[in-house]
């Protein structure tokens, strides 16, 4: 195990890599042109193959077909991108088909600022594809170490559910330094804890099991095992049809698969919840950071104050917020997204606010002063998207 | 020392801003020590400033946001003004080749003629910016020793690494000289 | 049932759902004729399709291993997995007009550009017919259409001078030729010239859609008169100038194995990187 000042785009290298990742299809794109590149140089040392696509719809059906190959696959891209991968990251859904893909996020709206941070694709994650019928797997890294270590845990989760993962990382993270510890063998990456499980082959002619289990091999082309496989609704064995029973089938599949495993996928880090906090901040991804040193901050004040950063975003872990109390999120856009999951996840009793910045972090003294306001009851700090403030 | 250090190192492209915070955090993670640093690039590239906020700590750092940094190593106007109203405990050190000191300010307040010297005692102004990670490190030496940075200098800039060399020694020696002392234009 | 069927084809789709007189079977069996005729196995073969009646009919009858891609996609599916199969697997592709020369044809130029070893077998129903017969990009000029009402009033890729064939050849692709699904055994030849290229090979096969095309285009939904049609606009069999005809058949141009294929060109380019830095 080495230690270095790496960025997020290297941890992701580097994770990708440690978990089995042989292909890495692209298409340059700020902030996240630098995985590409990081892994145009790492891949071809380890055996593995750059391949730079025409755009992203074709770089992510790359990916989708090296995975359907046998070969482990990753794509990273930002916002401008990932709406493109809508139409792989659904036939990777529904041909069950493990592949990583990654979001840098960028200050939107659209297209928005090249080199700015942002979080506008947290409910885009939960729907990237048509059709509905379907659960997401989203992980969300907010630093460097993390970066690397959610790589490799989204490979063994694609592996184990059969299905595209999200990394949602923002470019703070990507972009960032920070001290990043680099598993060089197996043993280190055991040894950090980390999963790793080889791609197995569905051996089999069906295509699926009608029922909720994981650990289900995909299926793999190339082994004569006369596998079928399509973006159609299947038959058990993989053939198109159209027939409603097997829509239900196959939706529960796509659905129950996850939902009936979401312990296996609930990751959080939760503080300060132990004495019944008044004030709750939850975040993800770089700004969830600045929210644990304002409540670090709040605490030695004496506040009464917690925290909850999610790190599985998707599914929604719902079942964390049992404790009423005023909910501050805190969110690198201004329109509020993160704010209505906690909305709708609250008890009884609890009042949920919203903090947005866009294109750079909140600053711990910002949210300070939200929380003295939420504590003493007096009206918030001005809205700041409010015209007359600018 | 204390257990979080900020720095926040900003000028115009070119200037190595990037790589001096590089440098710093380098030096911080071979020494041990927990560090972030973030980059503002992009649009503000060719806006204006360029900006490293680095964080150095001996317990794991949350907020890699420098909000109120210990040293603010200002390279051109625009860095000066947009960032000297973080300062309340700490130093500003800046550049005066670019910049005039605003004097309503009541902090610790440096002139570094980084890229005088650098012309001077080296005859090219591109050693400034090592220049700068010399005088920081001196000023930093109860957080990061002077091996470990020079170690770090070595280890991000492969090349000219006896001129670095020289212009890292130029600059830690002015510190020694002249970073403890009130040669402070206000205060 | 035909022995070269019971032999390569998934008894639950013989017969297809195809519409009665459709072209589109021929066309799948002289593909299978090819294959069988190269000497090669079920095991050989991985088939890809793409969406639409081309897709629609021929995905999962291959005993072997199937997918059918995305609408336009199937090419860049097919990079990933071409560099991920065994070297001496086939990738054959059956995929529509619409989807080789509209939606995915920036994916087909990339593919012939990088020379990927796949067979594409472009089943061109002359526009979009299984969403009920709209116009296309070989649909022919001034024939209508439930899209084109008065006729196909807009340039298309095989006349006025284009021929997409020209395009792809451009592109880099190494083997391309054109074949009726009427033809027999000179379309059964090329197509196995196409699978034996290492390399990008495309070989467009117009055949006739009697439900929608004809109906509406020719007026006809009887397939001898159908076919005669087909015929009157094959090369060799129109009066006038040679070079009018809406059907030019036989081998575009063939470069076959001339040169490096795509994922042995990324192998190379790995294997070179792992030597120089080990």
């Amino acid at each position: 195990m080495k230690r270095v000042l790496e960025t997020g785009n290297a941890a992701i290298t580097e994770g990708a890599i440690a978990a089995g990742c042989r292909v890495f299809a692209g298409y340059p794109i700020t902030p996240a042109t630098e995985i590409a590149e990081n892994m145009s140089r790492r891949l071809p040392q380890v055996g593995g193959y750059y391949l730079q696509a025409e755009d992203e719809l074709a770089a992510m059906h790359i990916a989708v077909g090296s995975s359907l190959g046998g070969l482990k696959a990753m794509t990273a891209t930002s916002g401008p991108g990932f709406i493109l991968y809508a139409d792989p990251y659904g036939w990777a859904l529904g041909s069950e088909i493990p592949v990583v893909v990654v979001n840098a996020q960028r200050v939107g709206p659209v297209s928005g600022i090249t080199g700015a941070p942002g979080q506008g694709e947290f409910y885009f994650s939960r729907y990237p594809t048509q059709g509905g019928n379907f659960e997401t797997i989203v992980l969300a890294p907010a630093s460097v170490q993390e970066a690397l270590n959610l790589t490799v845990e989204a490979f063994y989760l694609a592996e184990r559910f059969r299905m595209p993962v999200t990394l949602l990382a923002d470019q703070l993270v990507t972009d960032g330094w920070e001290s990043l510890s680099v598993p060089e063998t197996p043993d280190d990456v055991a040894a950090m804890g980390l999963r790793v499980l080889p791609r197995r082959i569905h051996s089999g002619p069906e295509f699926y099991p009608a029922s909720d289990e994981i650990d289900v091999p995909p299926v793999v082309l190339g082994h004569n095992t006369g596998a079928a496989c399509s973006d159609w609704t299947p038959t058990e064995q993989g053939y198109d049809t159209e027939e409603v029973e097997a829509q239900h089938k196959h939706a529960y599949r796509l659905i129950y698969k996850v939902r009936n495993h979401r312990d296996l996928l609930r990751r959080y880090e939760a503080y300060y919840l132990d004495d019944n906090p008044e004030v709750v901040l939850v975040s993800y991804g770089s700004p969830a950071r600045v929210a644990k040193s304002a409540v670090k901050r709040a605490r030695e004040r004496g506040l009464k104050v917690g925290g909850i950063r999610l790190i599985g975003l998707w599914p929604f872990p719902e079942e964390l917020f049992t404790l009423p109390a005023k909910y501050l999120s805190v969110e690198l856009n201004n329109d509020g997204q993160l704010v209505r999951e906690v909305q709708r996840a609250v008890p009884k009793g609890s009042a949920v606010h919203f903090f947005g910045k866009c294109g750079e972090l909140p600053t711990v003294a910002e949210l300070q002063r939200m929380i003295d306001a939420l504590l003493s009851g007096e009206p918030l700090p001005a809205n700041r998207w409010e015209w007359e403030a600018w | 020392m204390e257990k979080r250090t900020e720095i926040l190192v900003s000028g115009f492209g070119g200037q190595g801003v990037v790589r001096v915070g590089q440098i710093l955090s380098t030096a911080a993670v071979s020494s041990g020590l927990h560090t972030t640093m973030l980059v503002s690039h992009g649009t503000e590239t060719r806006g204006g400033y360029v900006r490293s906020q680095v964080v150095i700590s001996d317990e794991e750092i949350d907020s890699p946001v420098v909000e109120n940094p210990d040293f603010l190593c200002a390279l051109s106007k625009a860095a000066y003004n947009r960032f000297k109203h973080l300062v309340s405990k700490g130093t500003i050190i800046y550049d005066p080749a670019f910049i005039e000191p605003d004097e309503t300010l009541d902090v610790r307040q440096v002139p570094f003629p980084a890229r005088d010297i650098a012309v001077e005692k080296l005859g090219r102004e591109i050693f400034a910016n090592v220049i700068v990670v010399g005088y920081l490190a001196g000023l930093l030496s109860g957080t990061l020793t002077k091996e470990a940075v020079a170690a770090a200098v070595r280890e991000r800039i492969p090349k000219f690494q006896s001129e670095n060399a020289a212009a890292f020694a130029v600059g830690y020696s002015l510190a020694e000289t002249l970073g403890g002392a009130p040669t402070v234009a206000t205060r | 049932m035909d022995p070269l069927a019971e032999k390569y084809l998934r008894p639950r789709k013989i017969p297809s759902t195809a519409c009665s007189g459709c072209g589109l079977g021929q066309i799948h069996k002289k593909i299978v004729m090819a294959i069988d005729e190269l000497g090669l196995g079920i095991e050989d073969v991985v088939w890809g399709t793409g969406i639409g009646c081309a897709g629609r009919q021929t995905f999962g009858a291959w005993k072997g291993d199937n997918f059918a891609g995305t609408h336009g996609r199937v090419y860049a599916i097919s990079t990933g997995l071409r560099v991920a199969l065994p070297r001496d697997k086939k990738i054959v592709l059956t995929v529509g007009d619409g989807d080789a020369f509209g939606i995915g044809l920036l994916h087909v130029l990339h593919c012939a550009r990088r020379n990927l070893d796949v067979t594409v077998i472009v089943c061109d129903n002359l526009g979009y017919q299984s969403t009920g017969g709209q116009y296309g990009w070989t649909t022919p000029e001034g024939y209508k259409t439930d899209s084109s009402p008065y006729g196909m009033n807009e340039p298309n890729w095989v006349q006025g001078g284009r021929d997409v064939l020209g395009i792809l050849r451009e592109a880099g692709a190494t083997f391309l030729a054109r074949h009726t699904s009427l033809e027999g055994r000179e379309a059964v030849e090329d197509i196995k010239k196409a699978i034996q290229n290492r390399g990008f090979s495309l070989v467009h096969m117009p055949f006739p859609c009697i439900t929608n095309f004809a109906g509406r285009a020719l007026g006809t939904r009887k397939p001898v008169e159908v076919y005669r049609w087909f015929k009157e606009h094959t090369d060799g069999n129109v009066p006038g100038k040679p070079g009018d005809a809406l059907f030019k058949c036989g081998v575009y141009f063939d470069a076959s194995n001339s040169r490096v294929e795509y994922s042995e060109l990324v192998r190379n380019n790995v294997a070179e990187v792992q030597r120089r830095y080990r």
